[in-house]
């Protein structure tokens, strides 16, 4: 227990903790700014008498509209719209909304770029982003923290004083995940306060029900437990590289070319669903519960493809067991290795 | 009282790509007595790191036993850990923290008082410094620091690799004090690793010498010391021009003397006494200026025992050693020619 206790203590007093600490709010603040800025609940009068004007303007200068709207057989008599006439949804539509519709006409609404941010509707994948990219924070700490440690032969010195190993690793990794839950927990707290108020002032918050809290506490726990299981896996690999350098490596290596390798081999070989080679398809997987991918070639000429459905269940299995692949390696590595 | 460390038939090798395995240990036996300062001495590369290393549980061996307090290490190392207190190697701490926040991360893992953590700075003279960030300390602060973690938790066993390393005289005198205190009067036994063979000859009461990874002697510093001074006696003549003369009158008196001359004197061992080579020169007629009677210190012993003695116009490379003598059972009594280590 003591030693948990100093190792949360070493974990905080890093400097690169505070430095991604800041980073991480800093990264809140900046989404939430963005947010701030880019959203509104709609154009004032101000706005829209001027976007009316530029419309009104624009359809002066486009003479076809005019005469459309003023004449009702505008497009039975004239030949270059007869394809118009002849398309499906021609016959639901008023004579105005067909001037505008094919013609091309424009209402004040076209010169008025307005974005409302709707909690309701985008909340919930943004306090997921935010998760994962506090998640990838703690899981580049972990693994610094591990790796600094047996590059400057401080973990030499940690095990003259507790010879037993797996106490040591037991302590390290249990206060690498303990500060990445607060970490996660805190940062997604924190955006989901900023980006509430954003909604409240300058966008709409929309109708939080129990099937949304249920549908985004259920994502994001699981984005929670993705964030634990990153930050185990780069302590292991760590660990197991005793260098932040080589455990960095070896994470960033594989999103960025092996899964790229991963998915270029994947398209040469005539498999079905090479998307199921890529880590990302079971990430996405994990964190929204299923995921169905097609299989076009299959059914040749049919229109209905094959589909594989990948459940959350499926994911976690497959992830965790990665997980706890590298984690038995690292423990296995450890106890057997000479420390340097 | 049984001994406080207990090695026997030490083992380590470590394989090596596309060569012969190395055996950095090979059936290494020691034995350090309670209340002692026992000094660890060897040329580089024979072994002292990596034993102190295999005590410690941070490497595994190949072969053989190691006790501390009576129980088996590294197996039973989590229950004697608490009364050990160890520095290996260059010691290595984490850059950006500062000297004091690295002993109180320690001191805190293992449940010692955080009060421990000031009389310690205290005691290695790193007050001041207690401050600032590790990577501004020089190499004798970072021994300090590295020294004050080892009696961080008041140990009963000190273990100390190459503690002088970096250290300027000051540190060095302070040091031994210091080590010389903790063993003499609070009954800590310290073991030191050490290359300064002046600096064991008045630190430690007994040690063992190593070489490629075995035992080649260990006992009282004294003891050793005076078991291979086959004292030399060094003569010198108002006349450079008598030194062949004495030569010849020497050697023909006592056959199994060696005397050998050394630019304007000359070296006499095998003699009986003093007196004798004044007698029998006097009586061939030559009349000496000056006798003197060398006693060897640690080095010559050192050099001597360790076969690792420089030999004029090539290098030792490690782990080279001449000859190594064999080891002799438990103790001192080995009888080592003693040819061409004068000078
Ligand atoms: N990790 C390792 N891998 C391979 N060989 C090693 C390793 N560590 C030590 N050795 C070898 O073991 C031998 C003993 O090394 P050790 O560090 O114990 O010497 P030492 O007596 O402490 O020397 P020094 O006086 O220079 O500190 C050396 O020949 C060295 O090359
Ligand atoms: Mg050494």
């Amino acid at each position: 227990m003591n030693l948990f206790k100093a190792e949360l203590r070493r974990l905080a007093r890093r400097r690169l903790s505070l430095v991604f600490g800041i980073l991480a709010v800093a990264g809140v603040v900046g989404l939430t700014a963005i947010m701030w800025a880019t959203s509104s609940q709609g154009p004032d009068e101000g706005q829209l008498a001027e976007a009316q004007a530029q419309a009104d303007q624009w359809n002066e200068d486009n003479p076809d509209y005019g005469d459309c709207l003023e004449d009702e057989g505008f497009f039975e008599e004239n030949a270059n719209y007869a394809w118009a006439v002849e398309d499906s949804a021609y016959a639901d539509m008023s004579h105005e909304e067909r001037c505008e519709f094919y013609v091309g006409g424009m209402t004040a609404e076209d010169f008025i770029y307005t974005y409302t941010f709707s909690f309701e509707n985008e909340g919930s994948y943004m306090l997921i982003g935010v998760a994962i990219v506090a998640g990838l924070i703690m899981m580049m700490l972990a693994s610094s923290a591990i790796g600094a440690e047996w590059s400057s032969g401080g973990m030499s010195n940690l095990m003259v004083w507790h010879p037993h190993r797996m106490k040591v690793w037991g302590a390290k990794l249990g206060a690498a995940l303990a500060v990445c839950a607060a970490a996660v927990a805190g940062v997604v707290v924190l955006a989901f306060g900023l980006l509430y108020l954003t909604a409240a002032v300058r966008g709409e918050v929309g109708d939080l029900d129990g099937v949304w809290w249920e549908a985004t506490l259920e994502r994001l726990g699981r984005t929670g437990l993705l964030t634990l299981g990153m930050t185990a896996l780069g302590a292991s690999l760590a660990m197991l590289g005793r260098h932040t350098a080589i455990a960095g490596g070896v994470i960033a290596g594989y999103l960025i070319i092996g899964d790229m390798l991963v998915q270029i081999t994947s398209m040469s070989l005539p498999v079905d669903y090479p998307e199921r080679f890529s880590l990302y398809t079971w990430v996405m997987a994990w964190i929204s519960g299923k995921i169905e991918l097609y299989n076009w070639n299959s059914s040749g000429m049919e229109m209905t493809p094959d589909v594989m459905v990948i459940t959350a269940t499926d994911a976690g299995l497959l992830l965790g067991g990665i997980v706890v692949l590298f984690g038995a390696l690292a423990t296995w590595a450890f106890q057997r290795r000479d420390a340097a | 009282m049984p001994p406080i460390i207990e090695i026997s038939g030490l083992r380590k090798t470590y394989s090596r790509a596309f060569r012969q395995p190395h055996n950095a240990l090979d059936g290494l036996d020691m034995e350090v007595a309670a209340g002692q300062v026992h000094g660890f001495l060897g040329p580089n590369g024979s072994g002292k790191t990596t034993t102190l290393r295999a005590l410690l549980g941070l490497i595994r061996v190949d072969g053989g036993d190691m006790r501390i307090f009576g129980e088996e290490v590294p197996r039973r190392l989590p229950q004697v850990v608490s009364r050990i207190g160890a520095v290996v190697e260059s010691p290595q701490f984490f850059k950006h923290f500062s000297g004091r926040l690295t002993l109180q991360l320690l001191a805190e893992s293992a449940g010692v008082p955080r009060s421990r953590v000031e009389e310690v700075l205290e005691q290695v003279g790193l007050k001041d410094a207690a401050k600032a960030a590790v990577k501004g300390y020089s190499l004798g602060m970072r021994q300090r620091l590295a020294v004050a973690q080892a009696l961080l938790k008041q140990p009963q066993l000190l273990i100390l690799d190459e503690p002088a390393n970096g250290l300027d005289p000051a540190g060095i005198h302070h040091m031994r004090e210091l080590l010389q205190w903790l063993a003499h009067s609070q009954g800590v036994t310290v073991v030191v690793s050490s290359h300064l063979l002046s600096e064991v000859q008045q630190l430690c009461d007994s040690m063992t010498i190593v070489s490629r990874g075995r035992r080649i002697v260990d006992g009282k510093v004294a003891d050793i010391i005076a078991g291979h001074s086959s004292a030399s006696l060094s003569v010198r003549f108002p006349d450079a021009a008598s030194l062949p003369e004495a030569v010849e009158a020497l050697t023909g008196a006592a056959p199994d003397l060696t005397a050998a001359v050394d630019r304007d004197r000359l070296v006499v061992t095998g003699a009986p006494e003093p007196a004798w080579v004044t007698k029998t020169l006097a009586d061939a007629g030559i009349y000496l200026s000056e006798l003197v009677t060398e006693t060897k210190n640690l080095e010559s012993v050192f050099l001597e025992l360790t076969g690792t003695a420089p030999v004029p116009g090539r290098t030792v490379q490690i782990g080279q050693s001449v000859e190594v003598p064999q080891a002799a059972p438990g103790g001192v009594a080995i009888d080592v020619q003693a040819e061409g280590v004068e000078r």
